[in-house]
């Protein structure tokens, strides 16, 4: 009998939990509509974090009230690499800056030199330019780790709260970006 | 069946000059206007979205299935039989299904409960094939698709908010690229504006000229997840009819341009 408790209470206090933070966008409702989907689709929607929440709720446009915990909140789950370096090795850099199923950074932004360039996001093009000083490498690392900590609700994926990208990798596309001997500064950008 | 392979090797042949001719950019409806235009010239005025019609004329009218009925009784909304005009009235409630369907969902009905198929007999290139029949006795309507009924009202609403919806490792959601960004592209094709700009939903079922596909609404569904590696919602299933009545109905008004004929 003691054993169901456990799993009652545990709900329990989820559901509190999300009460608490006030940022569930999945009415009952739409998780039954979710679930009519599979298994599969439903199992990665439903599992909507709080940020996401927040976004689709305001429809990617937040009101100034909710903004900055917002951005404190993104700030704080940006992890480093363990060694602390942020530039790592751009060879390593290019070739996930290029590759659909890991970065995909070119179907968005112009700059690079071996795919043509998308123009969702700002171009990319000599971003070296900006040197490689303290300030510039943390502001590139973070925007690549968590996008949203810079530019709420904004399209471009947070590869690191996402998963897509560990901070090792994280700092090799920085470096791709920033070393001035990386093939992305020294050669020209392919543009349609 | 010999005239139907001939005509098929014709289209393929035109496809193949025409992707060469293929250029970049202008409007993508234009372009695609205007590939449709050279295509008509290369096959002698037969293109690839009449041979999928015709194919799918047959299945619908022929007898098959346990009950060795043919679909020709299937209300689509405006009665059995009665096929004009019908894919800008989807999705709709019907009473003997008690659900909203769309075209779709609808034929697959049809397929279980007039020739009384089972669910995992019916093949998903027949009803695609279908939908093209229907679709191309839609062309020139107008989308009249509003919802009145409680279920449509429902459903709508949870269209909406689900078109909205943010979630996955690519924080994906169809609003972060079809309103925020329309226009631009990621790739070959621009984001579409699928709440501004009406013919958007009303090309659909659609032929894909550039990898020779034939699509229906929910295809063109399932790839914007499968695209950002999000797993697609199951064919036939609630999600896929609520994010189509919800952008059909925002489509009110458009004319269709059935069956579409897309990059
Ligand atoms: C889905 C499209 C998309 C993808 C993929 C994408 N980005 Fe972005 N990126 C954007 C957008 C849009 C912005 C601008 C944010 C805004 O204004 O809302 C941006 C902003 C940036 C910025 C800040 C630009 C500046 O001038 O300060 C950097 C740096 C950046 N992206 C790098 C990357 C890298 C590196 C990758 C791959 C690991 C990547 N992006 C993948 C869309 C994308």
């Amino acid at each position: 009998m003691r054993r169901f408790y456990l799993p009652a209470l545990l709900l329990l206090l989820l559901g509190l939990a999300q009460g608490q933070t006030g940022t569930t966008y999945i009415t009952p409702e739409l998780q039954r509509l979710i679930q009519a989907g599979g298994q599969n689709y439903a199992s990665v929607l439903l599992r909507q974090d709080p940020a996401q929440a927040l976004c689709s709720t305001h429809r990617n446009r937040l009101p100034a009230e909710v903004l900055g915990p917002f951005i404190e909140e993104q700030r704080k789950n940006i992890k480093y690499p363990a060694d602390g370096k942020l530039m790592g090795d751009w060879k390593q850099g290019e070739a996930i800056f290029n590759t659909l199923a890991r970065g995909n950074c070119f179907s968005c932004h112009v700059g690079s030199p071996l795919n043509i360039g998308g123009n969702v996001g700002p171009s990319l093009e000599k971003y070296g330019q900006r040197g490689t000083s303290e300030a510039v490498q943390r502001y590139t690392y973070e925007v690549i780790y968590n996008t949203w900590a810079y530019f709420p609700c904004t399209v471009m994926y947070r590869f690191g709260v996402g998963g897509l990208l560990k901070p090792e990798e994280i700092a090799h596309v920085v470096a791709y970006l920033l070393d001035p001997n990386s093939d992305f500064n020294t050669k020209p950008a392919l543009k349609r | 069946m010999g005239r139907f392979w001939r005509l098929a090797g014709v289209i393929l042949l035109a496809l193949v000059g025409l992707l060469a001719l293929a250029q970049e950019e202008v409007d993508p409806f234009e372009e695609a206007q205007k590939q449709k235009q050279q295509l008509l010239e290369l096959s002698g005025g037969i293109l690839p979205t009449d041979l999928i019609a015709a194919q799918g004329e047959e299945l619908f009218k022929a007898k098959r299935g346990p009950k060795n009925a043919s679909l020709e009784a299937c209300d689509f909304g405006r009665g059995p039989g009665r096929l004009e005009g019908v894919v800008g009235r989807l999705p709709r409630y019907f009473f003997d299904t008690r659900k909203v369907e769309d075209l779709d969902s609808r034929i697959r009905s049809c397929m279980i409960n007039l020739q009384g198929l089972r669910p995992d007999q019916i093949r998903r290139n027949e009803v695609v094939a279908i939908a093209f029949y229907i679709a191309s006795l839609s062309n020139g309507q107008p989308m009249t698709v509003r919802p009145l009924m409680p279920q449509e009202k429902r459903l709508y609403e949870l269209g909406e908010k689900l078109f909205y919806l943010r979630a996955g490792p690519r924080d994906m959601g169809c609003a972060s690229c079809h309103v925020t960004y329309v226009g631009r592209r990621a790739g070959v094709l621009p984001y579409s504006d699928i709440l501004g700009d009406k013919r958007v939903a009303s090309h659909w079922p659609a032929f894909r000229y550039s990898n020779d596909q034939a699509w229906t609404m929910a295809d063109r569904i399932r790839a914007c997840y499968s695209n950002l590696s999000m797993p697609a919602p199951d064919f036939y299933s609630e999600p896929i009819i609520a994010l189509t009545l919800f952008m059909n109905a925002k489509a009110y008004g458009g004319k269709m341009d059935l069956p579409g004929f897309i990059r």
